[in-house]
């Protein structure tokens, strides 16, 4: 079985050659490796590759077949594509661009709301301030924008990756 | 005698206050907010109440609701650890209004060192040095001209009630002056609703250094040796360490006298910290001093071998210091490590959220102080400290060889942490020699942000544990719901169970 695998926004495509209790052949992109892998704990892979032991630690993204992949030392945002991931993918592309939602990358609250519905924004401007863990930080946005609609209120509660107020 | 304590915290401190109440036979009572109500403290405590929505001023800051939680529970004192309540001189006198023992310092001590200027003139009173400044506000445009000249550029302008970075200008020039005044005067307006400023000289390369001390009701005080707090972000403390590598025995003796100077200078009473500014030259002047128990008292705990808390309630219970100074040593080294839900990657934006998996380090020399677990939730609304890593080493080399050791089979998944951040500073050259000041992560930044250590391979079995992750989860879903081939669950589940390796 092949599937193609997205590591830091670069493709590769994988496939598993063979497998022997847990000892897989795999190849990325032409290279086999020998691998020996465990599911040691929930969400932490032991992988031996040429008898080097790695400890991987997988943990789930917000999107389905989404991972953030932490080993020693590195941490990458994997995504599997598979048809269905990539037929969706082509989907949302359409649907809407990724930068006309301003949105934090983590969980807080909503601390001040500074633009309104209709508002004129220059490029480096804050929209909206969210509090986390005693720190606030401030979103701008990237370009010369118009507020086309602000989907919270000062106060709430948000999620991560959550669209805040959407621009055009 | 205290027989229960109402610790008014969370976290991790709430924790580790309420293990010395369980040693000395004390009974604990926990406070806690909506968002707590799964939090480690609650579940170590005898008794819990809950105060009310999770936003700290809504609370673990309301003193009416401490207060009444104290009288509901019948606790005789109240443990406020660090942060919230600890430092609040309204706080500890009505306490003593209600008949409940504060653990901590008198509102008169609190107040005494809660404003700068204030603190400056006690202590300097008391003989003991300060940098170069003036005591009094400044009034003048003119006034702060001619005090800036007589102590010399560069200097800073600092809020007489400030804190947390605000209302401080750095001035080096002679033109700036008059705008940093007024920035300054403006800034500490809006924050604290008091424009008032001093000035004083600044310290180029500076190191922070504090001393532990502690203090009874009978004018006994003692101090218990310095802590290294210089590797710091953004005025936060990284790392600390006793000794200090900068330290040398007669300078730590004479710092040694003057901390216990200041505390009797405040009428001290419980353990407190005294903050110095020390030069490349050992040259020190007082800061501050904290006067409750800070976040990196464990290193002392370690290395002199002595409980703090459980020296903090014998105080309170009005007994006299168990020990005296010439009876106290340093014992070996001992280094922490503050672990944060923060993202070192994505310059330290907080990251909470829920832990999957933690595997906390352990072993010889090593002293773990946290309070999470699988499956909990680090909610957002409370400080990101996770955990606090403690090691001891007979010497410095062995207790940084033994951090990194700690580090190494420290993991936690579902968030992001500053482990691996932690792990560099460990084998920051400066680091290890010993040879740092406030400045340290600045200047090492390149070094603490290089971590392409094996990009190649770990890519690669990045992949290969997702790919594997994916087509098992796959393969699981389709078997769900049918028995096995032959009829047997027993059978497929063994089989599941194997492939899976549960």
């Amino acid at each position: 079985m092949a599937l193609e695998i997205n590591i830091d926004g670069k493709s590769s495509n994988v496939e598993l050659l063979g497998k022997e209790e847990n000892k897989y052949q795999v190849s990325i992109d032409g290279k086999i490796y020998n691998v020996d892998v465990a599911m040691v704990e929930k969400g932490v892979y032991s992988v031996l590759y040429k008898n080097k032991s790695f400890n991987v630690e997988l943990v789930r993204g917000k999107e389905p077949k989404t991972y953030i992949i932490n080993t020693l030392y590195n941490s990458y945002d994997i995504s599997i594509l598979d048809a269905e991931a990539k037929y969706l993918r082509s989907r949302k592309d359409d649907d809407m661009d990724d930068d006309d939602a301003i949105s934090s990358p983590m969980p807080g609250k909503v601390v001040k709301i500074l633009v309104k519905t209709g508002d004129k924004v220059k490029a480096g401007d804050t929209v909206i301030i969210i509090s986390a863990m005693k720190m606030e930080s401030e979103y701008k946005v990237k370009r010369d924008r118009v507020i086309k609609n602000v989907m919270v209120k000062e106060g709430d509660i948000i999620d991560g990756n959550q669209p805040l107020i959407i621009v055009e | 005698m205290i027989k229960k304590v109402l610790v008014a915290n969370r976290g991790e401190i709430a924790v580790r206050v309420m293990r010395t109440c369980r040693e000395m036979g004390i009974t604990s009572v926990a406070v806690f907010s909506d968002a707590d109500r799964n939090s480690m403290h609650v579940r170590y405590a005898d008794e819990a109440y809950h105060i009310g929505p999770s936003p700290s001023n809504e609370s673990y800051l309301v003193i009416d609701k401490i207060i009444k939680t104290a009288k509901k529970s019948k606790a005789d004192a109240i443990h406020p650890g660090y942060g919230f309540l600890s430092e609040n001189a309204v706080f500890s006198d009505r306490c003593k209004k209600e008949g409940i023992i504060f653990i901590g310092p008198s509102s008169h001590s609190i107040s005494t060192m809660g404003d700068k200027i204030t603190a400056r003139r006690t202590i300097t009173k008391a003989g003991v040095p300060v940098v170069p400044g003036t005591t009094d506000p400044l009034t003048s445009d003119e006034d702060a001209l001619k005090v800036i000249k007589k102590i010399g550029l560069p200097v800073m302008i600092k809020a007489s009630a400030g804190g947390g970075g605000k209302g401080i200008r750095l001035v080096k020039k002679e033109e700036d002056i008059i705008p940093s005044l007024r920035a300054a005067k403006s800034e500490a307006k809006a924050a604290f609703s008091n424009d008032e400023v001093y000035v004083e000289k600044y310290i180029q390369s500076p190191h922070h250094i504090e001393f532990q001390i502690l203090a009874d009701r009978h004018g006994n005080v003692i101090h218990l040796f310095e802590r290294e707090c210089s590797v710091q972000r953004r005025h936060q403390k990284v790392i600390e360490e006793t000794p200090s590598p900068l330290m040398n025995p007669e300078i730590r003796a004479e710092m040694g006298k003057h901390a216990v100077a200041v505390a009797k200078a405040a009428d001290y009473e419980g353990a407190g910290t005294i903050e110095f500014i020390v030069d490349d030259n050992l040259n020190y002047y007082f800061l501050e001093m904290n006067t409750r128990l800070q976040v990196e008292h464990p290193i002392t705990e370690r290395v002199v071998g002595i409980d703090l808390v459980k020296e903090q309630i014998n105080i309170a219970n009005g007994l006299k210091l168990s020990y005296k100074q010439e009876e106290l040593s340093q014992n070996g080294h001992a280094i922490e490590c503050r672990i944060y839900a923060e993202d070192p990657d994505k310059n330290f934006i907080p990251s909470p959220g829920i832990i999957q998996h933690i595997s906390e380090p352990l072993g010889f020399g090593v002293r773990h102080d946290g309070y999470v677990y699988e499956g909990y939730e680090i909610p957002m609304f409370y400080d990101p400290l996770i955990s606090k890593l403690i090691v001891w080493g007979k010497t410095r080399q062995e207790a940084i060889d033994r951090m990194k050791r700690a580090l190494f089979t420290y993991k936690i998944t579902g968030i992001k942490t500053t482990i691996k951040f932690l792990e560099r500073i460990m084998n920051t050259p400066d680091f290890i020699n010993g040879n740092y000041n406030t400045h340290f992560i600045e200047k090492n930044h390149a070094f603490l942000q290089d971590v392409d250590k094996c990009d190649g391979d770990c890519k690669a079995m990045a992949i290969i544990a997702a790919f594997i992750d994916h087509t098992n989860r796959i393969a699981g879903a389709q078997s769900t719901g049918t028995s096995g081939s032959d009829g047997s669950n027993w059978k497929s589940c063994g089989r599941r169970k194997s492939m899976i390796r549960l």
